[in-house]
């Protein structure tokens, strides 16, 4: 038997393992403003993070291709001060990926700050803290734990993106090939114990990391 | 002096009034909540049903509602004023509020919380505030534990002392005793009673429990719908009969045991005979009761109705004058609270320079003087 390439495995680990800080940064924030906020167009808001879970990859990707492309006013900014292109770079994967990872992030953490008693935060506010305060001394420790299961499932769905990231980096080995795109090739031409291995960890994976969020997330967990 | 003159309408009644059952108010249509309220040093009862407006009011003070039209000040201070467009931040304030359901943060030891408002002092500083504050309401104890582990009475004083660690100006208490037994109650009572006279600040207590606004209000305000239908002493605004275990609690110094004499129908007085045979017995003026001669009734007196003189009183229209001898002489405060034996024991409270200048001194005769209107009945339970 052939030796088997880890690259897309490892590729997979690094594009998911930045996906995840990127799309905790953005998510949490958005999830807090979304559970705190009263503003016209929240539930608009709402849906548009989450039409990344329900569209098709490809419907995703080829947004992602006319927002990222050369010719778009953020593509040619970032060709501007990196001097690269972001399509069929791996860095393109963290970005399909990232979109892929954010519903999860914002619907999880969502949830978990608005089991926050909104006392609580008052009761910081009348005891003189900021409202930056409030969230660090106050809301984020007790929706920490859905905050923690929201980053591990933004990290299972980053590992695991396939149709968006085949679109905007492509499928070259060696440089953009990450271990679900690797499947599919493996897949195709074959390499059964390529894809059987990557098949079975990332399965492996996935469980792991649902298994423990369900744990984290649990009602009666606090 | 903390002033409150507000504004707030509700087009739905539904986010500030409740309604209990599957019974709905035909005129729930809208809620107005309209308050103008001086708040002096001292406890300050805010007194109704629930959805009656009375927390509405200490979250608009707090800062956590903001009133459509009105001021609120604390001193000179405006913490808000809708005509100069002034809104204080919440935590500028400094506003001791104690949450209806306390608000201890359940991921933080007693200490924590108790340090929370003051974390930006150095970590030794605010160690020791905090203690000495748990220390201070006898709940050292409790500092290493988290709230959950913590019995009601106890959070009831980890709350108090974390809304004092703030340094406030004023204090505001929602319903702060509504989820205790009544022996914690009684001894929280005490504590709040102490901590009054010690920080003399505005507190403004809301509760629908009348043994609480009795026992702790200098003034009272009864809310209804939004608005303030009356407002007094807690006990001219409660209303006689109240049950006499309930005017000790207020500081009613003067309690006594009498049997009805005689009723004066046309003048609106009758006259009670107080005491036991042991101390000899006097005789007292009141207002007209329900009860006829010979019936047992109590009657209370406040310390501070009472007045003092070393000669007997003439040409006053107080119409109890009664003659006695000082037995003793306790000091409260600014006031020195005189007993008097004459039948009863009587206490009288006077300024320290009254008991000066009247040369007030154990054994000496002195005669006392209230009006018929300034004893109030009681059942006599």
């Amino acid at each position: 038997m052939r030796e088997i390439d880890w690259f897309p495995l490892l590729l997979s680990l690094r594009v998911a393992i930045i996906s995840t800080f990127l799309v905790v940064g953005v998510g949490v924030s958005l999830a807090w403003v979304l559970a705190r906020k009263r503003f016209r167009g929240r539930e608009a808001l709402d849906a548009l993070v989450t039409l990344p879970l329900v569209l098709p990859p490809t419907v995703l990707g080829y947004y992602l291709l006319v927002l990222l492309g050369r010719g778009s006013p953020a593509g040619q900014l970032y060709e501007a001060v990196t001097g690269r292109s972001l399509v069929f770079t791996w860095q393109g994967a963290v970005v399909a990926a990232s979109v892929g990872a954010l519903p999860l992030v914002v619907k999880t953490a969502r949830a978990a700050f608005a089991a926050v008693d909104t006392d609580l935060e008052d009761a910081a506010r009348t005891l003189g803290k900021s409202e930056w305060e409030v969230f660090r001394r106050v809301t984020l420790p007790l929706a920490s734990r859905g905050v923690v299961a929201a980053a591990m499932l933004a990290f299972a769905r980053a590992l695991g993106d396939f149709g968006a990231t085949l679109m905007v980096a492509g499928n070259i080995p060696g440089r953009t090939q990450t271990a679900a795109v690797a499947i599919y090739d493996a897949a195709q031409s074959g390499r059964d114990a390529l894809a059987l291995t990557l098949v079975f960890i990332l399965s492996a994976v996935a469980f792991v990391i649902l298994y423990t969020t369900n744990r984290l997330t649990a009602p009666g967990q606090r | 002096m903390l002033s409150v003159k507000i504004i707030k309408e509700f087009a739905d009644s539904s986010l500030s009034t409740p309604t209990h059952g599957d019974h709905v108010e035909a005129d729930a249509s809208g809620f107005m909540l309209n308050v103008d309220i001086y708040f002096p040093p001292g406890v300050t009862v805010l007194f109704g049903a629930s959805g009656s407006g009375k927390t509405l009011t200490l979250k608009s003070i707090a800062g956590l509602v903001r009133p459509d039209s009105g001021m609120i000040k604390i001193g000179e201070e405006t913490l808000f004023d809708s005509g100069q467009r002034i809104n204080l931040p919440i935590r500028r304030r400094r506003a001791g509020y104690v949450f209806q359901h306390l608000a201890l943060f359940p991921h933080l030891d007693a200490l924590a919380n108790v340090e929370f408002p003051v974390t930006h002092l150095a970590r030794a500083e605010r160690r020791a505030l905090a203690l000495d504050l748990l220390r201070k309401f006898g709940v050292g104890h409790t500092a290493q534990r988290l709230p959950r582990n913590i019995s009601g009475g106890e959070a009831q004083r980890v709350a108090l002392a974390r809304a004092l660690a703030t340094n406030p100006r004023f204090l505001l208490l929602d319903e702060p005793l509504s989820a205790l037994d009544e022996v914690v109650k009684l001894e929280i009572i005490g504590d709040l009673k102490k901590m009054n006279s010690e920080m003399r600040l505005p507190i403004v207590y809301v509760t629908h429990s009348r043994d609480e606004a009795l026992a702790l209000g200098e003034r009272a305000y009864v809310f209804e719908r939004g608005r303030v239908v009356a407002a007094g002493e807690p006990v001219e605004v409660f209303g006689a009969p109240v049950k006499a275990s309930i005017a000790r609690l207020t500081g009613v110094e003067n309690i006594f045991d009498g049997i009805v004499i005689s009723r004066d129908a046309s003048g609106g007085t009758m006259v009670v005979e107080l005491g036991e045979s042991v101390e000899g017995v006097c005789r007292v003026e009141v207002p007209l009761g329900g009860k006829d001669a010979g019936e047992r009734v109590t009657v209370a007196i406040r310390s501070g109705d009472i007045l003092l003189a070393t000669v007997r009183p003439q040409s006053v229209s107080a119409r109890n004058i009664l003659a006695g001898t000082v037995s003793a002489l306790e000091e409260r405060g600014d006031q020195t609270l005189v007993r008097v034996r004459g039948g009863v024991e009587w206490a009288a409270s006077v300024t320290r320079l009254s008991v000066r200048e009247l040369g007030l001194t154990v054994g000496k005769e002195v005669w006392l003087a209230f009006k018929t209107y300034s004893c109030r009945l009681f059942d006599n339970e």
